[in-house]
């Protein structure tokens, strides 16, 4: 009781006072909401060179098919290169799922010492405090995030801390199909940048039925997240949640109602194809020619490629051109992917092999590695002048598109993207809130305004709940 | 492509749906025709009528799985592709190789019997032992037991299969034991369902219909309890044993909640398809030959014990 | 009382608390297995919803009372979550009787090759609730599936995305899953209707119709009763299809008691919700299964 009115005090204080001091807390984990770099934790990077050698590691992530080979082929490679760290990795199928496992083993012990986690998840993992921060062992090791991408690094800083090692990144592109675009008499090498070009080309392959509709739009909510950030616009109250707490949404105004508008306009003029949040539908209905263009993560990119590389889907001449999307110059695309959290249950010399391990997977080189094989975007701005990215970018300049577009517009609360606890997947949180009130808009006809409000209401109460009870 | 439905009916699905119409239309014109004429006539109509429908229903019952079968065999484009290729061009088992190994529906399977395995041996243990207990044996609270094991019946796993996690968890921090029953063992998926109160009140109502003398009988043959359970009395109500064996089998195998909750690192098949569910485009067929794969156990069952296995199903379904 | 009875009462004696002992052997492992996994749970249960839990493990739990058994049965997500599952016993009960019933009738007539009819009825047997589920997901995609296809809705979700149909589409993959043992037990209890009687009502003028319905009808009226009991406790505990097919949604439209549960111990860490939501889950089930008994036995007939 007495520890949890103080972390209230201390939550208020650190809202009232931006450069809070609050701390106090009489265990050993930080407070709540994260601290001022002052008071990060100590991280024990002596210990790993008493500890009997070597320090064995496990690797929680959620890596599945050609990326989980690459992780595979980088952590040999890394157990080859020293012998101070040996990391066994361990993989399920989703974030979800290495979530969930995470969640359960606070409670069991059963956790790992390096956890892979999704971007989404950073308020949750900082709640959990189960987290050694990240900038705790740069700091300690003399190193720091010149060289990240500055977006990448902004992510994970909460209130001036970096609480993850960033990996894997990627952000959402427009795939489109340059044979269609042709046929359509469209330019194929200038794919649409805005919504309202999005809707001309739309148009334009409707009308001359070169298919059935323009773009395929997932039900998810990830094309609204990013188009508030392109509007630099925030999702969440308190600078998207990095000042403090996030309390409420904050798209519940024009431009959010806009936004919806056009995803409206678009499915029911039948320019757009609605198709399901999970799987494969929408690059399916490119495949198949009933789309022409789609929105997804640049993540997938490597498996659409190995898939019309294996000369499947003739027809499909796949283009890859950044995310459409409004054009303000306060805003700019959001960080996706996951990144790389400490436990800082293990022992000292098991937190300390973690983050060498970590701190591999970020260096320049393994980002180089990695980028090309996988088509994420390299965390490193370094990776970039580094074989082999350099020979696949110039091979396939489509790989180098999301990475370009994170160096584009400017720094602020809304282009590092949200930190919301309950972001929610489907039927969750904030997340499923917004795909709810999306769903209710396309099948129940509701006006855009009324699905912005029903978003929120639903969205306000999610975190209204999540925050009550963090202990 | 064209979003016109006619011009996407090729001559393969058309005709395909055309013959379900003519087969459906031909029926009732051979049963209407029939009650007209009277008969050797009207008995083949009305045969023949048969016939159509118990075929046409086959064919409803059937088709999800047949067109499984077939996508097995398609390559993903082939598979998204319109018009639907309804027969395979050619079997290449390439990819049930590839579902077996890579997508580790070999290490499913294996799990799935193991954990199958222990919990029909122990349930019929259990059941065997505590229900000659309660048909032979006497011991004071015996009403009272046996009603607790009844009231186990009416307590859904499903509302209590996340404290049990709880519970498996501790079990694993004991010495010794734990590290067969605690988390992420095949233990925790089995040990929950190691006895089964459905099962032993079966195996009593067995043992009671047996006749009485048998007993005494036994005993002047100088056979205790022991020896007359598993030489007389078990042998004689193999047909419950059995029913029950099938029917624990079915419920072990086929089990997704607790598999899904309990075990990360073994995965029963069941749970495994879900892993396998979220494959990705290039691999949707493999998919499909995983489905095919994991359901091929109880195909074999179903073909070579149909008719236990409709009792154990309908064990206590029918009286007589 | 001489030496010799003292042997044998003590014999006796001896051999009646062995007898005993024995007993207790052979019920105690049983009894071990019901204490750790469904009493103590279930007492566990009851106490859990009277705290919130912390949004982590491992954080101090909080009293609450009998607060959260109202608000949680007061919620939305429990009043939505029931009737989605009431919605979804109804769908998948009833029709799984009737279709089963007709494929067991057709299938009750001596016709050359009816034996292959039966095992193909019978078949769905073989699929599990996740073998049927990636099944169906694959039939129900809109851009692979031929369901979609087959009905011209080209431009359209999977049905399982629709608000409108996913309650009904999960309703109808569990109908045809358990198609196979709803086939295999009425067939069952149509074998144990005898001949005689049905010959007897066709000697008396009773047409098809006629002797269905006033003989195989009431003679079956207790496996129809088993199925109903068995059927509708099974449908509320249905988990797998919604999991695989929907995961609760589209707005929660499938989110059945089950699910909720899951979802809520697993993504929301919120045992002492889910405690209050698993205990209501119990008292349903028991209040089904007593109306059901009350009711319908009532109108079941076992003479024979």
């Amino acid at each position: 009781m007495g520890v949890m009115r103080r972390s209230i005090i201390v939550s208020a204080l650190l809202a009232l006072v931006v450069a809070a001091c609050g701390g106090g807390s009489s265990d050993k984990s930080q407070p709540a909401d994260g601290g001022s770099n002052s008071e990060l934790p100590t991280c024990p990077l002596d210990a790993l060179a008493t500890a009997a050698k070597p320090v064995q590691i496990t690797y929680w992530h959620a890596m599945t098919r050609v990326n989980e080979e690459q992780l595979k082929k980088l952590t040999d490679k890394f157990n080859a290169s020293q012998s101070d760290v040996h990391v066994t990795i361990s993989g399920v199928p989703s974030y979800t799922d290495n979530l969930t496992r995470f969640r359960a083993g606070l409670g069991t012990g059963n956790l790992p010492d390096l956890m892979q986690s999704e971007e989404t998840s950073l308020q949750t993992m900082l709640d959990s405090r189960a987290i050694l921060p990240a900038q705790s062992c740069l700091t300690a090791d003399h190193a720091t995030t010149d060289d990240f991408v500055k977006r990448i690094a902004a992510y994970y800083t909460v209130k001036g801390a970096l609480w993850a090692m960033p990996f894997n990144d990627s952000n959402p592109i427009l795939y489109y199909d340059k044979a269609l675009f042709q046929r359509a008499g469209l330019d194929p090498d200038k794919p649409p940048a805005t919504l309202d070009e999005v809707k001309a080309a739309a148009q334009q392959i409707v009308q001359k039925r070169i298919a059935d509709s323009g773009i395929a739009l997932k039900t998810d909510t990830v094309a609204f997240e990013h188009w508030l950030a392109k509007s630099g616009h925030t999702i969440v109250d308190n600078d998207n949640g990095r000042t403090a707490r996030a309390t409420k949404v904050t798209f519940d105004d024009a431009t959010g109602e806009q936004l919806f508008a056009w995803i409206k306009d678009m499915t029911t003029s039948k320019l757009a194809l609605s198709t399901a949040a999970g799987g494969v539908d929408h690059f399916l209905a490119v495949a198949n020619g009933r789309a022409a263009m789609t929105i997804d993560s640049s993540a997938a990119l490597g498996t659409i490629d190995s898939v019309l590389g294996s000369g499947q889907f003739k027809a499909v001449k796949l283009g890859v051109g950044p995310m459409p999307g409004p054009d303000s110059p306060d805003g700019g695309v959001l960080v996706g992917g996951a990144a790389n959290f400490i436990v800082n249950k293990s022992s000292p010399a098991e937190q300390a092999a973690a983050y060498e391990f970590a701190k591999y997977l970020a260096e320049p080189q393994v980002q180089a590695d990695w980028a090309a094989a996988t088509g994420y975007v390299p965390v490193r701005r370094s990776s970039t002048k580094l074989a082999p990215l350099t020979t696949v970018w110039a091979q396939k300049p489509g790989y180098k598109v999301a990475y370009d577009q994170l160096l584009e517009g400017p720094e602020n609360p809304a282009t590092a993207g949200p930190v919301i606890g309950p972001y929610g997947a489907k039927g969750q949180g904030v997340r499923g809130a917004i795909v709810d009130a999306l769903t209710r808009m396309l099948t129940e006809n509701l006006a855009p305004a009324d699905a912005i409000k029903d978003a929120a209401t639903k969205a306000n109460a999610a975190i209204a709940d999540y925050n009550s009870r963090v202990g | 492509m064209s979003a016109d439905i006619v011009a996407t009916l090729t001559p393969g699905f058309a005709q395909f749906l055309v013959a379900i119409g003519l087969l459906v239309v031909g029926s009732s014109v051979l049963t209407v025709a029939a009650s007209f004429g009277g008969g050797v006539l009207a008995r083949r109509a009305r045969m023949i009528n048969r016939y159509v429908l118990l075929v046409v229903l086959a064919g409803i019952v059937l088709f999800p799985i047949y067109i499984t079968v077939v996508n097995s065999f398609l390559s993903p484009d082939r598979i998204a592709a319109r018009p639907p290729t309804l027969v395979p061009p050619s079997l290449d088992f390439g990819v049930y190789g590839k579902a077996w190994n890579q997508g580790h529906i070999s290490s499913y399977l294996f799990n799935s019997f193991v954990v199958t395995f222990i919990i029909v041996a122990g349930q019929l243990l259990t059941s065997i032992c505590a229900g000659y207990a309660f048909a032979y044996l006497a011991f004071p609270l015996k009403r009272t037991i046996f009603v607790v094991f009844l009231a186990t019946m009416m307590v859904p796993f499903e509302v209590v299969f996340f404290t049990n996690l709880q519970t498996v968890v501790s079990l694993g921090k004991l010495p010794a034991v734990g590290q067969f029953v605690g988390l992420d063992t095949y233990g925790a998926l089995a040990i929950p369902f190691l006895a089964a109160g459905f099962g032993a009140f079966l195996v009593r109502q067995a043992f009671l219909s047996l006749p009485r003398d048998l007993k005494d009988a036994a005993e002047l043959d100088g056979y205790g309890h022991w020896r007359f359970m598993w030489r007389v009395a078990v042998p004689l109500a193999r047909p419950t044993v059995a029913a029950l064996a099938l029917f624990s089998f079915f419920g072990a195998w086929n089990q997704y909640l607790w598999p899904l909750v309990a075990s990360d690192h073994y995965r029963t098949v069941q749970v495994g398809l879900r892993q396998l569910s979220r494959g990705s485009l290039d691999e949707i067929n493999v998919t499909f030959a995983g489905t095919v794969l994991a359901a091929l156990p109880l195909v074999v069952l179903l073909l070579v014990f149909q008719k236990q296995l409709v009792r154990g199903l309908t064990a206590g379904a029918v009286k007589g | 009382m001489t030496h010799r009875d003292a042997v044998v009462r003590r014999r006796r004696f001896s051999r009646k608390t062995r007898e005993a002992l024995l007993g207790y052997a052979l019920v105690l492992p049983p009894l071990i297995i019901f204490g750790t996994f469904t009493f103590y749970p279930f007492v566990k249960n009851i106490w859990l919803g009277l705290y919130k839990t912390p949004l982590f493990p491992g954080t101090p739990r909080r009293w609450a009372g009998l607060t959260q058994y109202r608000e949680v049965l007061t919620s939305d997500l429990f009043s939505n979550s029931f009737w989605v599952t009431i919605k979804f016993v109804l769908l998948t009960v009833p029709a799984g009787i009737v279709l089963g019933l007709l494929l067991a009738v057709l299938a009750h007539q001596r016709l050359r090759g009816i034996a292959i009819f039966r095992t193909i009825f019978s078949s769905t047997v073989i699929t599990s609730v996740a073998v049927a589920s990636l099944i169906s997901l694959t039939l129900l995609n809109p851009q692979i599936g031929l369901l979609n296809y087959a009905l011209g809705r080209t431009n359209a979700l999977s049905p399982l995305d629709d608000p409108k149909w996913a309650l009904i589409s999960v309703a109808g993959v569990t109908i045809w899953q358990n198609l196979g043992l709803s086939f295999i037990v009425m067939s069952a209890g149509l074998q144990a209707v005898p001949d005689e009687l049905l010959e007897a009502a066709r000697v008396d003028g009773a047409g098809t119709w006629a002797r269905f319905r006033s003989v195989t009808l009431p003679l079956l009226s207790p496996t129809i009763f088993f199925v109903v009991v068995i059927g509708s406790i099974h449908a509320f505990q249905s988990f797998g299809q919604i999991d695989l097919l929907t995961q609760g949604g589209p707005q929660d439209r499938t989110n059945v008691l089950v699910y909720a549960i899951y979802r809520t111990v697993f993504i929301e860490n919120n045992d002492g919700r889910a405690a209050v939501l698993a205990m209501a889950l119990f008292a349903i089930t028991i209040v089904l299964t007593v109306f059901q008994l009350r009711i319908l036995e009532r109108r079941v007939s076992y003479e024979r």
